[in-house]
Parts: C-alpha cells; sequence; structure tokens
C-alpha cells in the first residue's frame, strides 16, 4: 500500500520532534488491528493502515494534553480531532495531524455475523474490494461492501477534515447526509410500544462497563462521570434496566451537537448494544434544526452552547 | 384506594420560579378550576433544566411532564430561556427513538400575570396526555417482566 | 468411581425442561449479536458451540445484589424519634448453569478462596455457591485467545463444575465431579455412559491438542513485584487502555464489589454492584486523595493481582482461567498475556540486582516530597500484600 510507505516517511521526519505518535498495528489475530504507540524509529515498521484499523485514536488525546502527540487519522477520526479543538480541550500546536485517504474499515459483528467462529484466524487478507479470512482452515472470501461499517458506507468525510501530513490521493465521496441516517428514519416509523421495548430488551444486557463512555473522544469527564457519582446521584448502582438505558441517553445527550458520529460507543460495546442509533438520532436533528454538524470547523461553537433571539427552525408551539 | 386512583395520570410539571410559578400562582388566587394530575417542581429558571430531567421522569414512571419559562426575552436572568429552548426542543425531537411518544413532553412560556393562560396549558395538556392514556412503566430490575406486561396489554 | 451416564442430543432440551422444574436453569443463546446466559427457554433454544461472550458469573455473583432492605418508621408522636427495620435477604433460588465451559466454572474456586475459606465467610455467596451447579461442555478446541493450558487448566479441566459433559457420537457423555452433580442424574433420560469413555478421552485429546502453545508465566509472582515501581514501564504497557471495565465484567475470576444504599424515601436497599480496578472511583478514598491516580497504576493492579498477589496468598495459584475474553473483548486490544511476558523478560538496566521481597523505590527516581503516579501507591498495595484479611474493614471494595 502506497499510502502506508508514504505516511510512515512522514512519521519517521516527525517523530524527532514528538514525543508519541498514535497509529495502528497488528493485534491478536490477523483480524483484529490494535492502537500502536510509536515512540522509536523501530516502532514505525509495525505501523499498519487497512480496513482493520477501526480505532478512533482522538480518544487518546485529552488525557495527552501537554505532550507532543503525532497521531494518524481516518477522516472520521479527524473530526474528533477538530471537536476536541473546537472545546479547547487539546491544543493545536501540540498535536500533528497525520491524514490520509481513508477507504473505510470493517464492522468486526458483520464478520462475525458471516464467518461464524472466528476464534482461530489463520490469515486475513485487505484489498479495497475483499477481505479474505482464514478461519479454523475455512476460506472465506467476503465482499468488503457486506463487511464495511455503516458509517464508513455513507461516508462524506473519508479525507481528513484538518490535517499537517496527508499520505496518498484524496478519496473522493458521493454520499449524501440523508443516505447516512436512513437506519434512524426507519427505526423510528416503528411504533412506539415496539422501540421502547426495543430497548429494554437491548439495554438488559448492559454489563455497566461503560467502554462505550470510554471509547467515545467526547467523554472528557472520564473519571468524574455522572454514571458514578453519588452527589448528584444520577443513576443507582443497581443493575437496573432503566439505570443502563439512562445512561445511554445521558451519553448521547451530554454528546448533542458534539457527536462526531465515529461509532467508537457501538464498536467498543462488548455486548453489542447498538447505541449508536441515539446519537445518530441526536445529530440528524441538530443538522435540521440547526445545520450544524460537529467537528468539522475549528471555529464554530456547538449549537447548544449559544442561542438566537429569534430561531430559524424553532417554532413555537401555540398553546 | 385513592379515589381518584386509576382516573388521574401522573404529570410532572418543572416551573421557572419567576414567571411560570407565578403564573400558576396567579391561577390559583383567581380560583381557576384546574385538573389534578400535574405535580410541580419549581426551578430558578428553565435554563436550569437539564433536559435530562425530564428524560428521568419519564423512565422512571411519569406518563407526562410540562415545562414552562418565562418567555423569550423576558427571562429573568435574561438568556437562560434561549438555551432552554434549543436545549428542550432538541429533546422533543429525541424522545421518539426512545419509544416515547413526543406528546407526553411540552414545554412553553407563562408569564407570572398568565393566571388565564396557565389554566388553559394545564387542561389542555392534562387532555393531551389522557388521550395518550399511561405510559408503559419499566417494572423490576429486568426488562422481561415488564417486556412480558407489555406483550399482555397490547 | 464416578458415575457416568450419556444422553442423547436430542433428549437435551428434555433434560433442561426436567432440571428446571427444580432449579432456575441458566443457559447461553444468541442475543442480538452476543452469545448470554438466560434463562432457559425452549424456544429460544441453546447455543454451546462457543464460548458465550459474558460468563455465567452472575449465576453465583450478580451484577447487582440485595443485602439488606430497610425501612425507616416515623414515631406519629414524636417525629424526631426513627426506628428502622432492617431485612437481610439471603438468596434462596437454586440454579443450574448449564453450557459454560471449564474456565468459566473454575473461575468460582478463585472466588472461593476469597469468600468462602479463611475466618470471614461471606453468607450471600455461599448461599449462592451451595445453590448453584455447573454442567460443564468440554471445549472442542481452543481459540487464538485462550490460554487455559498456561494457567493450570485445560479444554476439560473438571475443576469448578459439578458435571462434566463431552460430545459424543448422537449425544453428551456426563460424568459427575461432585456430590452436588450426583443429584442432577435421576433424570431417565440418562443412560449409562461407560461405554462412552474412550471416544470422550479421544475428544479431550484433540482439544488438548488443539490449543496454541501455553505462554509460559514461569516466576510471574516476583516478576511482577520487582517492576511494581517501575512507572514507564507500566505506562507503556497501559498506553492503550481507555480505563473502562469490560476486562473485568468479563472475567469470570474478578470478584470486586462495590456497596452503596439505594434509598427510595423511607426505604431502601443496601446494594452489593460489581466494582472493577479500572475506574478510578475504585481507589477514590473520602479525603479526595486517590493512591491509583493514573489508567497505568489500575492496570498494574489487574495484572499483578492475578499474577502476583493473589498467588502470592493462595499457594502458587493465578487468578485467571485463561478464558481470553479480557482480551477478544477489549474494545483496544490490550493483552494480558504480553504484559505478563513483558513483565516477566524485563531487565532493569539501572538496577545491579532485582530486590526479592521489598521493592523499594526505582533508586533512579528522587524521593518526591509529594507523591504522584505509579509511586503513590506504593505503600498501599504493600499493605494490601501483607494482609491476609479478605474483608475491607469499610464498606468500600471486595476483596484482594
Amino acid at each position: 500500500m502506497q499510502n502506508l510507505e508514504d505516511l510512515k516517511e512522514q512519521v519517521r521526519k516527525a517523530l524527532p520532534e514528538l514525543d508519541v505518535v498514535i497509529g495502528w498495528t497488528g493485534g491478536y489475530d490477523p483480524l483484529h488491528a490494535t492502537p500502536h504507540f510509536i515512540r522509536r524509529d523501530e516502532d514505525i515498521d509495525k505501523l499498519q493502515v487497512n480496513a482493520l484499523c477501526v480505532h478512533n485514536l482522538a480518544t487518546y488525546l485529552p488525557s495527552m494534553r501537554g505532550k507532543k502527540v503525532g497521531i494518524i487519522v481516518k477522516g472520521c477520526d479527524s473530526r474528533s480531532v477538530v471537536e476536541l479543538l473546537q472545546e479547547k480541550l487539546i491544543d493545536r500546536e501540540d498535536v500533528t495531524i497525520f491524514g490520509f485517504g481513508c477507504t473505510g474499515v470493517v464492522d468486526q459483528t458483520k464478520i462475525r455475523r458471516i464467518v461464524g467462529d472466528v476464534g482461530n484466524i489463520d490469515s486475513c487478507e485487505v484489498s479495497g474490494s475483499e477481505v479474505k479470512v482464514s478461519a479454523s482452515g475455512t476460506e472465506h472470501k467476503l465482499a468488503m461492501s457486506d463487511v464495511l461499517s455503516e458509517k464508513c458506507a455513507t461516508c462524506r468525510y473519508p479525507n481528513a477534515v484538518l490535517s499537517d501530513h496527508f499520505a496518498g490521493a484524496e478519496i473522493t465521496s458521493t454520499a449524501t447526509f440523508e443516505d447516512g441516517y436512513k437506519d434512524v428514519v426507519e427505526f423510528e416509523e416503528k411504533p412506539e410500544e415496539e422501540k421502547f421495548g426495543f430497548w429494554l430488551k437491548e439495554m438488559d444486557r448492559c454489563i455497566r462497563c461503560y467502554a462505550c463512555r470510554n471509547a467515545c473522544p467526547m467523554c472528557v469527564c472520564r473519571d468524574h462521570c455522572v454514571a458514578q457519582s453519588r452527589d448528584p446521584h444520577w443513576l443507582s448502582q443497581e443493575a437496573h434496566v432503566r439505570d443502563k438505558w439512562m445512561f445511554q441517553v445521558i451519553h448521547a445527550y451530554h454528546l448533542a451537537g458534539r457527536c462526531t458520529e465515529c461509532g467508537e460507543c457501538q464498536r467498543a460495546c462488548p455486548v453489542d448494544i447498538p447505541i449508536l442509533l441515539f446519537k445518530k438520532k441526536m445529530n440528524k436533528e441538530i443538522k435540521e434544526v440547526f445545520d450544524y454538524e460537529a467537528g468539522i470547523n475549528p471555529d464554530a461553537t456547538p449549537p447548544l452552547m449559544t442561542f438566537k433571539a429569534e430561531e430559524d427552525k424553532i417554532t413555537e408551539r401555540k398553546w | 384506594m385513592p379515589i381518584l386512583e386509576g382516573k388521574e395520570l401522573r404529570i410532572v410539571g418543572f416551573l421557572c420560579n419567576w414567571c411560570s410559578y407565578g403564573g400558576a400562582d396567579t391561577a390559583g388566587v383567581g380560583r381557576f378550576k384546574q385538573p389534578t394530575d400535574l405535580r410541580v417542581i419549581k426551578v430558578p429558571c428553565s435554563g436550569r433544566i437539564d433536559p435530562l430531567f425530564i428524560v428521568k421522569t419519564l423512565l422512571a414512571g411519569a406518563d407526562g411532564v410540562l415545562v414552562s419559562g418565562c418567555h423569550p426575552r423576558d427571562c429573568h436572568y435574561t438568556e437562560g430561556n434561549f438555551y432552554a429552548r434549543r436545549r428542550l426542543e432538541m429533546l422533543k425531537r429525541f424522545l421518539p427513538i426512545m419509544g416515547i411518544d413526543a406528546k407526553r413532553f411540552e414545554y412553553t412560556w407563562v408569564s407570572a400575570s398568565e393566571g388565564q393562560r396557565w389554566q388553559e396549558v394545564v387542561t389542555k395538556f392534562t387532555e393531551q396526555i389522557h388521550e395518550l392514556g399511561a405510559a408503559p412503566k419499566i417494572v423490576g430490575a429486568e426488562a422481561e417482566e415488564t417486556l412480558k406486561l407489555m406483550e399482555a396489554a397490547l | 468411581m464416578a458415575q457416568t451416564k450419556f444422553i442423547k442430543k436430542e433428549s437435551l432440551s428434555a433434560w433442561l425442561e426436567e432440571l428446571g422444574q427444580a432449579h432456575t436453569v441458566l443457559a447461553p443463546r444468541f442475543e442480538g449479536d452476543s452469545i448470554i446466559f438466560r434463562p432457559y427457554d425452549s424456544e429460544k433454544g441453546v447455543f454451546i458451540d462457543r464460548e458465550a461472550t459474558a460468563p455465567p458469573k452472575k449465576a453465583i455473583f450478580p451484577q447487582s445484589e440485595t443485602l439488606l432492605e430497610y425501612s425507616q418508621i416515623k414515631d406519629m408522636e414524636n417525629l424526631t424519634k426513627i426506628a428502622i427495620d432492617v431485612k437481610e435477604t439471603i438468596p434462596t433460588t437454586t440454579y443450574v448453569v448449564f453450557g459454560g465451559r471449564p474456565c468459566d466454572a473454575r473461575g468460582f474456586t478463585m472466588f472461593d478462596r476469597v469468600y468462602l475459606d479463611g475466618d470471614q465467610v461471606d453468607v450471600y455467596y455461599k448461599a449462592r455457591r451451595e445453590n448453584t451447579c455447573f454442567i460443564t461442555l468440554t471445549c472442542e478446541k481452543g481459540e487464538t485467545t485462550c490460554f487455559c493450558n498456561a494457567v493450570g487448566s485445560g479444554p476439560s479441566d473438571p475443576d469448578g463444575s459439578d458435571l462434566l459433559i463431552t460430545p459424543v457420537t448422537d449425544g453428551y457423555y456426563i460424568e459427575c465431579v461432585s456430590t452436588k452433580g450426583e443429584g442432577l442424574l435421576a433424570s431417565s433420560l440418562l443412560t449409562d455412559g461407560s461405554s462412552m469413555e474412550g471416544e470422550a478421552t479421544k475428544y479431550k485429546q484433540a482439544a488438548d491438542a488443539s490449543m496454541n502453545e501455553a505462554p509460559d508465566f514461569t516466576g510471574s509472582p516476583e516478576k511482577l513485584l520487582a517492576v511494581f515501581d517501575n512507572g514507564p514501564f507500566w505506562e507503556e504497557m497501559s498506553d492503550k487502555c481507555i480505563s473502562c471495565g469490560a476486562c473485568t465484567y468479563l472475567c469470570p475470576t474478578c470478584y470486586c464489589f462495590n456497596i452503596t444504599d439505594e434509598a427510595n424515601g423511607l426505604k431502601g436497599t443496601r446494594i452489593r454492584s460489581w466494582d472493577n480496578c479500572m475506574s478510578s472511583m475504585f481507589t477514590s478514598e473520602a479525603s479526595g486523595h486517590n493512591p491509583r491516580p493514573a489508567k497505568a497504576n489500575r492496570l498494574k493492579n489487574r495484572v499483578g493481582h492475578k499474577f502476583s498477589y493473589y498467588p502470592d496468598i493462595h499457594g502458587g495459584v493465578i487468578s485467571c482461567c485463561g478464558c481470553g475474553r479480557c482480551i477478544k473483548s477489549c474494545p483496544v486490544g490490550v493483552d494480558i498475556r504480553e504484559m505478563v511476558k513483558s513483565a516477566i523478560a524485563f531487565v532493569d538496566p539501572t538496577a545491579k540486582e532485582v530486590p526479592a521481597e521489598e521493592p523499594k523505590a526505582a533508586p533512579t527516581e528522587k524521593p518526591a516530597p509529594k507523591e504522584t503516579s505509579v509511586k503513590a501507591e506504593n505503600t498501599s498495595a504493600k499493605a494490601k500484600k501483607n494482609k491476609k484479611s479478605k474483608k475491607p474493614a469499610s464498606k468500600k471494595k471486595g476483596a484482594k
């Protein structure tokens, strides 16, 4: 992959000035990648950039404030970096952004659905159109379109929206805003009882590990989250479906107008609860009412942090 | 068993201290007849209302939630209700994804002098909630019991 | 000679139904894209072809359990006088956990040493433990993330189970492992299994052979203590950790908890709920001081506890059953095997000799007046190591 070689070269040049560069490398089996912290020259050789690099590395930035950090970003990840800059949670001069034209990443859950047993992966080859997986001796050829993450199938920002270095050619996208929210519209058309029941059932298996929160690049309260606070006492520590569900709404609401829809919350969930739907819904409404998208313009103010005396699209309901 | 059990639904109102709470008081002093389903929680300003108060109230089993503050441009704190308007509008649009009818929540503006208007708002909102009927209640820590009840109700 | 039985594949659901009459049967099944233990439902079936996403930990150690219920009773004559009525809630439901793997059942043997052995017995745990039977399934083969063979176990280890079932032609070969297990063998659906023994043994051998080469954890207790004060080592180990609790809550051997009172008006419950050492709140003290302020301190505790502090006080037994869930369910792919191996392989270039007993602050670091980061934990961890007691004095966390 040409991108990768260019990227490595750019990282190699920049590394002496930086404390660390965050990228990806091979994980515990050929089907998984894992975040990779490059401190030494030899670490650069292990860098991997392909459709398995699902993690949004911007998650690490706020806790590394004060260090000179390089970060490799997909288009969606770069939006999180921009949003962090918008909120002044990181300092522009301390962050070096390495962008590249991203053709999308896989959804491991989709791969699991097709392959079934992914416990023994012998090999995995990723190309632009196909993922070739050999699991327990059986070869599976998966069309990329079948295993591509939803967000990537309708991606409008395949290139980093902000970068200091850019590797390879830019990717063009033809997707529209509406394309990305068809699932929300479809889900919303269901009867209220069905939706209510759906969430009860899904939230029931939540183990309250808060991987959704900690994987989220915009969840910057971390150790001071209301989820575990006793005062104010937002949530009981009981394993109650109401509290589990409430937390997801808290997450969605604390992200209103800030969420860059990287999908890390849902990807991180060890029990596959489709919680991204809440955030997508919020983003859809934010766009409709305020014509705003998070993480595009470093100088923009998120819509819920400001107001207009005469709102353009909020019509007072007559009572 | 209380006389009104089965007839009265549980509606929670968040009212700002300066306008709407005064408006409700005016309605009371004026002896305007009102339905009794609403329980009022007084807050300093509609801007104090975290939309999550409303979600928590609804998930805890309220059948409806009403928020009322000062009219835009009349906020005691100048701009609290401007922020509130954005947040509450987002909430109203968000509720359907949870399977909660957006009509179970309304926000409006009532000034301290508008006793008559308060009476209209409460009456109309209470009627609206009664039309929707009782909201599904989450029973027990695990989803199973609630799901069974919901199924039986269909 | 332990009893052996055989059950036909098609009789399995009938047997589970039978068991369900006297007990709550928990069995794995698909829910969404995850495999979760749920009360057995014949319509929804079971899915036992793969290791479940979450272990059956909640059967004995629920995500949250009520320890007591209380209500405050006001004296109507004197409203300042309030009496408190407290009701203890010892669980009585009996469970059969069907279709867990040897690692899932063996995990509870780690709990037992802490909650049952010694001078203090946890009555809630004891009640659930005694009321729960494990019908464990021999694994067909190991996964990439499996390493039970490195922690003194294997894919057909009966340790901690009551019955061990092994797939054979047209059914399952059932071995009775405990006296509790005998009570589950009364069913007329079960026939004598002695003729199947040979086939079952072959299956088990094939499973053993399918395992990856076991990582060598020899010497982990001392080696992990040797790097205890090595801040940079742990910072690098924890680089990618996002400090969530997925690893601990999916771990069959993690047994820490929090106790909180959840009040509702004049009534309330005292509950015990899962807690995890990855959370900052876990060690947060009332004063505001936190001896484990960074994720490096917390991850160190997780690895250290399992591979060093626990074996130290429990006869060398590693408190990890090798199920691999922490590796495959980690959102960022943190691998506990790698961390232990790194600690074992670590050679301190600055130290002449690694102190074996009492680790002191690294000599290269100046004795900072204000204790920060990894170093700050030193004293408390040592105190914990020396203390054999497993019950915290305060109503705080679980055992160490």
